[in-house]
């Protein structure tokens, strides 16, 4: 019975400490990136403090930094990493551009930025259905 | 006449009482993770939690004692001193997480960090416990809590396939995510089938002085405002599903949730949101502190009421001053109040078998209710949220730990 317990423990312990899956590390990063986007129209439309947009994207830039520094060792074989690296650092600059927008409270330079950024979410999503359909 | 405007007020209070940072974390993240799927722990929980509070406030009408009251007295001050260290440790970091809903709400609003916020928002907190009464604390926070209502005004505005929300209110697994999704399934549960509401709802009819002849009162105002209440946590699920979801957005942060509204109500969802955190984490805060406070003086016998002078029940309004201000601490530290919610749902779970079970054996006491005992039916909710209760705390732990 201890020692049925201590493995149920330890598969637990185990899978616990796996790190993210690439697909999953790519659902993180669109989820961010669509979290730029929302938040940034809500900010043209007026509907959201400039404090919290530009806090936001700071989050999202940070958190897509931070996701991108691991996720290329887990990535599976076949991906075009260099593409992805180049897609992925344009989205996170992107967005610390827009936090500095925001800050200058420059509208018409932040649509084109948001716009840049609708790009490059476009690029992003084909590279995470490609990581999904791998990493299956 | 009296009677009725006490019935209204009783199920206004517990619909504007009933959002706080658990279920709204909660139903945000499933929402936004699995669409619909997860509406049915929020359903099955509201079910059950009606049959709860019935019986939590059936207790106190008809013996005069509260839950805890009951419990010391029927199985002794050690068993009682086993259910107050689980139940005490998980009910404190709700109300860090609830103090920090605060917090996270001015942060949003004005742009000063929420740790700047914790000592300030626990001062008023206190203040208000130890001026206020019962009625001001029972009544003003869950009046403010109603703004919570624009939730559903939201979900009703982003067109909802209504089939699809039927649907969800039947359990299925999904293809992937399993860990993630039984970890939702868990924390939703905790949000919703919370002991805590229990204890105060029973203290809440002594300290109204409810006797036999609420029984009927109790009945509808734990149905119907539990009920509303349950459908407000849906709404908040049904906005996140379609906001959120087809955009791949994944709600880990605060400030992510906030945009939950802004979509529908393009103008005023920012602040609708903020303002419905503000106010329901409030409220939520105020009652945690309460049912704390209640826990520990009903359990030591000590003089305890919030109508009462603190000079006259000192003990009382000790516990609740410690609490506040240890809350304050972590959230000073910046440790972040969503994490905590999280895993405090999951411990909420957890604990669930030391609330409900001896509070089955109350429910079926001739000593204590005579008559009024429960019927099969209530029984057989009970005995159904046991067997869950002990899965739960079986599975929650792991689930924190593979799927949070």
């Amino acid at each position: 019975m201890a020692a049925k317990l201590l493995a149920v423990v330890l598969l637990v312990s185990a899978l616990a400490c796996k790190p993210p899956s690439a697909s999953e590390q790519m659902d993180s990063i669109i989820s961010w990136i669509g979290t730029a986007g929302m938040v940034g129209e809500a900010w043209l439309r007026h509907t959201t403090p400039d404090k919290y947009t530009a806090h936001t994207l700071e989050l999202a830039h940070n958190s897509l930094i931070d996701i991108n520094s691991g996720l290329f060792k887990s990535l599976p074989a076949g991906i075009d990493s260099a593409a992805l690296d180049s897609a992925l650092t344009r989205s996170s600059a992107h967005i610390g551009l827009m936090q500095t927008l925001v800050e200058q409270k420059a509208s018409p330079d932040f649509r084109t930025m948001l716009d840049s950024l609708y790009s490059d979410e476009k690029v992003v999503k084909q590279f995470a259905d490609s990581v999904e359909a791998k990493d299956k | 006449m009296k009677k009725i405007l006490q019935l209204t007020l009783g199920i206004i209070t517990s619909v504007g009482g009933f959002l706080e940072i658990g279920s709204v974390t909660t139903s945000v993240q499933a929402g936004a993770q699995f669409g619909y799927k997860l509406l049915w722990p929020i359903f099955f929980g509201t079910i059950c939690l009606i049959f709860l509070i019935e019986m939590s406030g059936r207790l106190a009408a008809v013996s005069r004692h509260t839950i805890v009251d009951a419990m010391r007295e029927r199985f002794g001050f050690p068993f009682f001193f086993v259910v107050l260290v689980g139940i005490a440790i998980v009910a404190f970091m709700v109300l860090v997480a609830e103090l920090g809903g605060i917090g996270f709400a001015l942060q949003i609003l004005t742009g000063i960090g929420f740790p700047w916020w914790a000592l300030p928002v626990s001062f008023i907190v206190w203040l208000l416990m130890w001026k206020g009464s019962f009625s001001l604390i029972e009544n003003g926070a869950s009046l403010l809590g109603l703004i919570t209502i624009s939730f559903v005004v939201a979900a009703i505005k982003l067109h909802p396939d209504w089939s699809g929300v039927a649907s969800g209110l039947l359990p299925t697994m999904p293809q992937s995510d399993k860990a993630r999704y039984g970890f939702l399934t868990v924390s939703i549960l905790g949000a919703t089938i919370s002991p805590y509401l229990m204890y105060f709802y029973s203290s809440g009819a002594i300290e109204e002085k409810w006797d036999r002849s609420y029984i009927v009162m109790n009945r509808i105002i734990a149905g119907f405002g539990m009920f509303f209440g349950g459908f407000l946590a849906m709404a908040v699920l049904i906005a996140a599903a379609l906001v959120f979801q087809p955009k791949g957005i994944q709600v880990d942060t605060f400030p992510q949730a906030a945009l939950v509204m802004v979509t529908a109500l393009p103008k005023w969802g920012f602040y609708l949101f903020a303002l419905s955190m503000l106010f329901a984490c409030f409220g939520a805060a105020l009652e945690f502190s309460l049912a704390i406070a209640y826990f520990f003086a009903q359990g030591f016998g000590w003089n305890w009421s919030e109508d009462l002078e603190p000079s006259k029940d000192s003990r009382f309004a000790f516990v609740y001053t410690v609490i506040i201000l240890l809350a304050a601490i972590p959230l000073m530290l910046g440790v972040d109040p969503v994490k905590v919610t999280m895993i405090s749902m999951a411990l909420t779970s957890a604990t669930l078998p030391l609330a409900i079970v001896p509070f089955l054996f109350l429910m079926n006491d001739p000593i204590y209710l005579g008559k009024y005992r429960n019927g099969w039916l209530s029984n057989s909710i009970v005995s159904i949220v046991i067997v869950i209760s002990f899965v739960l705390a079986l599975i929650s732990i792991p689930l924190q730990l593979i799927g949070g």
